[in-house]
């Protein structure tokens, strides 16, 4: 169960301060597949940001499971992405000096008290399951732009995660590639129940969600 | 953690030239004060000359006896002057703790070395000699007894072999380290005894082979004991000597030198502080060039003491290959130049030891740890800072 109540964001720039994220109430019941829709600066990243444990509410608050992540200490929250939190970003966003491999079982690695040989046989898993099984051994470079998101979502998926945010992870691949993808992560949130929250702007796509989530101007549009 | 710190390795071999130019200042720097500290110690050290170095306060000879004190020749220059053994044992005084009697005869065509050098031939007490035998490095495995002799450094026998002086044979019983005393490093060594029984082959009988009488003492001060206490006592107790303390000998040199060796020392302090600020500059740049990368980490659920810890080793290794590389190149500087240093500092009067090797070893750990300690402050700063930022932030290129 995800929660945000009257979740804000403003940042202060040289043109005065700019409210990304004005005052969202938000509920997201666990296992539930939620897309959030909206033009490009309408705060919809800055959201995902606040949910994901990776920027920090200037007003509000965002539970996770009862939690209240922002009051959390930076070694809880740090945990608490990596642990709850698969987080699949908007643009590559591998190690490019790490293998594909290292890169997916980095996050259990950061992790307490995992076994390394079990988590490199867990990540070898995943990039089998996403057709990336050639390639363990391979650098992000050496792999498509596709391929590369793919090993993102099999990264945000090493930890077992109970959310997946997802934000605009096909904006910048072609059709075929973006259907691949969102498969990927439609069966991970109808398989493993995991709760898959999915920046768009795709309209086809967002219609396939159980809940669409509607922003101009940071704000919620009824 | 195994992936952060080969993260680490690999950012520095991301950017080879930076990394490469990072480390070669850090070796120039880190060699130059580690070949500057170990080169002003060995110096002052060495200032310290004489027998004070040898673990006397200060030494007693006849008043006419030349003492050459300017010179690497610490100790009294051998004469027909002699005093009685027992002087110093009959007055009975208490500033003085113990007093090694010495007798020194220089000689000619003794059959040692080339055939008109000459060989200062030392008698020394064994029970009671305390500045010769600390400085054995090597002898044999029994007793020194009649027959034997002990050679300082600058003279080369195998342990145990033969020497024949004026035609007797001679058992080499052990060998001296590097004093720098001059006459520590040609004399031979050996007990009154055996001395006494090469006198008979001598041209002529020196004064000083007598029975019961010595060139001079080595005096060890009693615990409490000043110089200048000693001094007063032994000549109001003692007629016709002269004392000779150490501190004297080289004082205005030392001084000179001491002033100069501070100078270098302030000079090493700001080559560490200028390496101190230009490698957290470095690291201020580095971390915000990889701050997207850095974000990343966070995101995905680095801790804050594992984002800074990756961004501190990485540090540290390039400091610490720095700082090995640069004391290794100091190494390499000294031992190349060895030979024309020492030939000077002798020839303004110092005789050159080298510091010994656990105090070398000891200077080394110590520019390399600092090269290191350098690294880790300088990363760990400005990775702190962005430590605190959101990961969002990061990622996004601010902070
Ligand atoms: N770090 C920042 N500093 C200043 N303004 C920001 C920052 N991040 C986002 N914004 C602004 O907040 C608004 C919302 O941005 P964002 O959440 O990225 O929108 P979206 O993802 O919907 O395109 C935009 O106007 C953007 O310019
Ligand atoms: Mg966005």
């Amino acid at each position: 169960m995800l929660a945000c109540r009257q979740v804000s964001k403003s940042y202060r720039t040289e043109r005065g301060l700019v409210t990304a994220v004005a005052g969202i109430d938000l509920d997201v019941p666990a296992g539930r597949f939620t897309a959030i829709i909206g033009r490009s600066g309408s705060g919809k990243s800055t959201l995902m940001a606040m949910i994901g444990g990776l920027s920090r509410p200037s007003a509000g608050s965002v539970t996770v499971d009862g939690t209240d992540i922002w009051g959390l200490s930076d070694n809880a929250l740090a945990a608490f992405r990596n642990e709850k939190v698969g987080y699949v970003f908007q643009f590559a966003s591998l190690l490019p000096t790490l293998r594909l491999i290292d890169n997916v079982a980095l996050p259990a690695m950061l992790g307490r008290g995992q076994g390394a040989s079990g988590t490199y046989a867990r990540a070898a898993g995943l990039l089998e399951r996403l057709g990336l099984g050639a390639y363990l051994d391979a650098y992000p470079a050496e792999i498509s732009a596709g391929e590369q998101r793919r090993v993102a979502i099999a990264r945000a998926l090493i930890n077992d995660p109970s959310i997946l945010l997802a934000d605009e992870p096909t904006s910048d691949l072609d059709e075929q590639t973006e259907i691949e993808i969102m498969d990927v992560l439609r069966a991970v949130n109808r398989e493993v129940g995991t709760t898959l929250v999915l920046v768009t702007h795709n309209l086809a796509l967002a219609g396939q969600a159980q809940q669409i989530v509607h922003i101009a101007n940071g704000a919620l549009v009824a | 953690m195994r992936l952060l710190a080969s993260l680490a390795l690999q950012n520095l071999g991301r950017r080879r030239a930076r990394s490469f130019l990072l480390i070669a200042a850090v070796a120039i720097g880190s060699g130059v004060v580690f070949t500057g500290a170990t080169l002003m110690r060995s110096i002052d050290d060495s200032m310290a000359v004489g027998f004070t170095r040898l673990g006397a306060d200060m030494m007693v000879a006849p008043e006419g006896a030349l003492t050459n004190i300017t010179a690497a020749l610490l100790t009294v220059e051998p004469t027909d002057l002699v005093l009685d053994a027992d002087v110093l044992a009959k007055a009975r005084l208490a500033s003085i703790a113990r007093a090694a009697p010495q007798k020194i005869v220089r000689v000619e065509h003794s059959g040692i070395g080339s055939h008109h050098e000459l060989v200062d031939l030392i008698g020394i007490d064994p029970a009671r000699d305390f500045t010769i035998q600390p400085w054995l490095r090597e002898k044999l495995n029994r007793e020194l007894r009649a027959g034997d002799v002990i050679l300082g450094v600058g003279r080369d026998a195998p342990l145990g072999s033969q020497l024949l002086i004026f035609g007797k044979s001679h058992v080499v019983y052990g060998k001296l380290g590097r004093t720098g005393v001059g006459t520590h490093e040609r004399g031979i060594f050996m007990s009154f005894a055996t001395l006494d029984a090469l006198a008979a082959s001598m041209p002529q009988r020196p004064a000083v082979l007598a029975p019961g009488k010595v060139s001079g003492f080595l005096v060890e001060l009693a615990p409490g004991a000043t110089a200048l206490q000693a001094r007063f006592a032994i000549l109001s107790a003692v007629r016709g000597v002269k004392v000779v303390t150490g501190e004297s000998s080289l004082s205005g040199i030392r001084q000179g030198l001491a002033a100069l060796l501070k100078g270098i020392l302030a000079l090493m302090m700001l080559m560490f502080a200028s390496m101190a600020v230009m490698v957290s500059v470095l690291f201020s740049a580095i971390v915000t060039e990889r701050r997207g990368e850095l974000g990343m980490l966070k995101a995905i659920g680095a801790r804050r003491s594992q984002i800074v810890g990756m961004m501190v080793v990485e540090a540290v290794i390039a400091t610490g290959v720095g700082g090995v590389l640069g004391v290794t190149l100091g190494i390499l500087v000294m031992r190349f130049y060895e030979r024309s240093l020492v030939y000077y500092l002798e020839n303004i009067g110092v005789p050159f030891v080298w510091l010994d090797l656990p105090r070398t070893v000891a200077f080394a750990a110590a520019a390399i740890g600092l090269a290191a300690a350098i690294g880790a402050l300088g990363a760990f700063y400005p990775a702190w800072r962005a430590s605190r930022r959101d990961a969002y932030d990061l990622v996004r290129g601010e902070g």
